[in-house]
């Protein structure tokens, strides 16, 4: 379960679909530019506009089905939700007495001012969990990888490296399991920090593993070749257009 | 060999090591790109952490790229690679939902793609059930008659590495070698000097594949350093007592596909019950299931009288005992003598420490190190020590044998004896049928989920009761009718 939400498991039709074939580095551009335009407004429209255009646009154009997004989102939902919460009922707005007053439940006030900014934070937190999600579930890890070092010159040690690592999580999430029943079995409660020292063994035995394997396998020991080469597409600069008009209108209704 | 000592890993050179006429053993300089010109290739033990991308051609493709061979080259030589390991057209399977063997072919695949000079092997199948093991000793024997590489293979069950040898380097527990030659002659010269190192010959104890197998005790005769006839004595009546009951139980992983159905078994007291299978066929999940630690979708299983997934962690611990397939995991202290002790009533110490002198494990040097710095085999004695101290009711055992050389299998097949014998009862999963053979009478198969055989040991040799599938598959068969009526 744990292991689901941290490497969430990109199948071959996300991997086909528009989306899918879309640049990840364009996605992750995108990404970024929307979020830095949701900083020039204060209106809660434009990040619920953003949210849905993700949202329908990971359904419709991501391959991605109404169930598997859901349970993927639901809980960061949540988390939006209590983040608004809080923001509404602890306002630095509500003991405001210029503020104007909307409820008063005993010692409970809550101004306008505070829900529109609630509302303002809740819908900004939304769309980038949201924006977050469609992109991690459309985006092909090994594809990700290879654009960044073949477009953007990261270096590939740091790059494969997180990749390998990245693999490992599950795996690790599997440790933490047999830790538990192992203290189960000799009487012991199953949480305590000490688990903690185990399974930092572990994972520092396995990274020494495959940094041994990487390594006998000549890995950074000079000029690499490619086996997926990854060039821009017509595709890339499409979505990235679609993607900044979206952006642009979005804000021009909260003017 | 592989040219990563000494850069990988800290210590002491003396002499010389030239692979291929090229110095390798000079401490200053990092040998490791001209070990890759030569091209030497290395497999390690556990499949798992030897690959590094996520689909299986890329992972395969991976030590091609980093020799930069052109992308046509690359395209042709990927697909040959993994059909000479038999896996032709697993491209873009993910690599982590391989089976263990599937995964070390494809370790061996990556290897064997820059067409190496030099393959190392260190103990390719020791996480690999026999069906596994036997794919990848045949894909060596094939490397071998195309006489293309020089390869070692470290291994010390000889059974596996003694038919595919040109030339035999045996060493000792202290790093000495003991004889170099071809097999033969080294068996012949050195036999009973390797004995006594505690390697695993070729053909000892192994039933000769005419001869019916042997009552167990006879058979045991030459193997074992306690005498024979104790067991008809100290054993209590098999079953009297029912420790172990798994009832019509079925068991799936979050809503997946079951990984156990319909299983049936009861362990009596002083019965000891091997659970064999491919990987993947529900072994260590009904040893968990009997353990408590996962609970049935449908059906009940009863540790000692009790619903086991309901048993508190104390009482839990009394009942049974667990060593788990990876030692490492089992551990939970700073040192030796800490980890052994942990949790045991003052009156359980004696014996715990009783056992570590048996298993060749004594506190007085072991005590303070810690459990992580132990070796592989010291550390599976060390798992089996704090999973037997307790005398527990039922000994779960995950693959016990695993990294162990003579010495450990005896040592472990005595300790558990005196306790079955005591009335305790033994489930092990595993893949050696020498410990089967040694440890067990009774041999339950699974595949698939459902228990295909369960019959004594020794009553049908290992080969045809894999080769007899129709048989087993029927009794499936008639035990699923039987559940649902």
């Amino acid at each position: 379960m744990t292991a689901a939400i941290l490497a969430p498991d990109v199948g071959p039709v996300q991997r086909e679909s528009l989306l899918g074939r879309t640049n990840p580095l364009v996605k992750l551009g995108i990404a970024v530019v929307w979020l830095i335009g949701l900083g020039l407004t204060t209106d809660v429209r434009p990040p619920l506009i953003l949210t849905l255009v993700a949202l329908i646009g990971g359904l419709q154009l991501g391959g991605l089905s109404m169930g598997a997004l859901a349970r993927r989102i639901a809980p960061l939902w949540l988390a939006v939700a209590g983040i608004a919460l809080a923001n509404l009922l602890f306002s630095v707005h509500n003991p405001d007495p210029l503020a104007t007053e909307l409820v008063r439940i005993g010692p409970l006030r809550i101004t306008q001012e505070a829900l529109d900014a609630a509302a303002g934070l809740g819908a900004r937190v939304l769309s980038i969990i949201s924006v977050g999600a469609v992109f991690a579930l459309t985006t092909d890890a090994t594809y990700l990888i290879d654009s960044l070092v073949q477009l953007a010159r990261v270096s590939p040690r740091f790059a494969y490296g997180t990749l390998a690592a990245y693999q490992a999580v599950p795996r690790l999430a599997e440790d933490l399991g047999t830790l538990r029943s192992a203290r189960r079995l000799r009487g012991l409660r199953e949480w305590h920090p000490r688990i903690i020292v185990g399974l930092l063994v572990r994972a520092i035995r396995h990274a020494d593993q495959l940094a041994v394997a990487m390594d006998a396998r000549g890995f950074g020991t000079g000029r690499r070749s490619t086996y997926r080469p990854v060039s821009w597409k017509p595709l890339d600069g499409a979505v990235a257009l679609a993607a900044l008009a979206i952006l642009v209108a979005a804000l021009a209704i909260a003017r | 060999m592989a040219g990563l000592l000494p850069s990988e890993f800290p210590g002491a050179w003396q002499g010389s090591l030239r692979v291929d006429g090229r110095e390798l053993a000079v401490a200053e300089a990092p040998p490791l790109p001209a070990t890759m010109e030569i091209g030497a290739g290395i497999v390690q033990q556990d499949p798992a952490s030897q690959l590094v991308m996520e689909r299986v051609g890329d992972d395969v493709a991976f030590g091609l790229e980093n020799l930069a061979w052109p992308l046509a080259e690359m395209r042709r030589r990927v697909p040959e690679a993994l059909a000479a390991v038999g896996l032709a057209g697993f491209e873009a399977r993910r690599s982590t939902r391989l089976s263990g063997g599937e995964q070390q072919r494809v370790a061996i695949a990556g290897v064997l793609a820059p067409a190496p000079g030099l393959l190392v092997l260190d103990e390719p199948t020791a996480n690999l059930d026999p069906d596994g093991a036997a794919v990848v000793a045949r894909i060596l024997a094939t490397l071998r008659e195309q006489r293309a590489a020089t390869i070692v293979l470290v291994e010390h069950r000889a059974s596996l590495a003694w038919p595919l040898a040109d030339l035999v380097l045996a060493f000792d527990a202290e790093g000495r070698p003991i004889d170099v030659g071809p097999p033969s002659d080294v068996l012949a010269r050195s036999g009973r000097a390797l004995e006594k190192a505690g390697v695993w010959l070729p053909g000892t104890g192994e039933p000769s594949p005419n001869r019916s197998p042997a009552p167990r005790v006879s058979e045991a005769v030459p193997e074992r350093s306690f005498r024979p006839l104790d067991r008809w004595f100290r054993q209590p009546e098999r079953g009297s007592l029912p420790i172990l009951e798994v009832d019509d139980v079925r068991f799936a992983f979050d809503g997946g596909e079951p990984v156990l159905r319909d299983i049936e078994l009861t362990v009596g007291a002083g019965e000891r019950v091997a659970l064999v299978g491919a990987n993947g066929s529900g072994k260590t999940t009904l040893l968990r299931l009997a353990l408590g630690l996962l609970r049935p979708l449908t059906g009940d299983i009863r540790l000692g009288g009790r619903s086991s997934w309901r048993l508190p962690p104390h009482q839990l611990s009394r009942l049974a005992g667990y060593v788990v397939q990876d030692p490492e995991l089992g551990f939970l202290a700073d040192s030796v003598r800490e980890e052994v002790e942990l949790g045991l009533a003052a009156e359980q110490v004696g014996y715990a420490h009783e056992l570590c002198e048996r298993l060749a494990l004594p506190l007085e040097s072991f005590g303070d190190r810690s459990p992580y710095q132990l070796s592989g085999g010291e550390q599976r004695r060390l798992s089996l020590v704090t999973g037997l101290a307790r005398r527990p009711l039922l000994l779960a055992l995950d693959e016990p044998t695993y990294g162990q050389d003579r010495h450990g299998h005896e040592a472990l097949v005595a300790a558990l004896d005196e306790l079955v014998g005591q009335g305790s009862a033994l489930l092990a999963a595993t893949h050696d049928d020498r410990f089967v053979r040694d440890a067990t009478d009774r041999r339950v198969e699974l595949a698939g989920g459902w228990i295909v055989a369960d019959e004594p040991v020794g009553t049908a040799p290992d080969d045809g009761a894999r080769a007899g599938a129709p048989v087993p598959r029927r009794q499936a068969a008639t035990a699923r009718a039987r559940s649902r009526p």
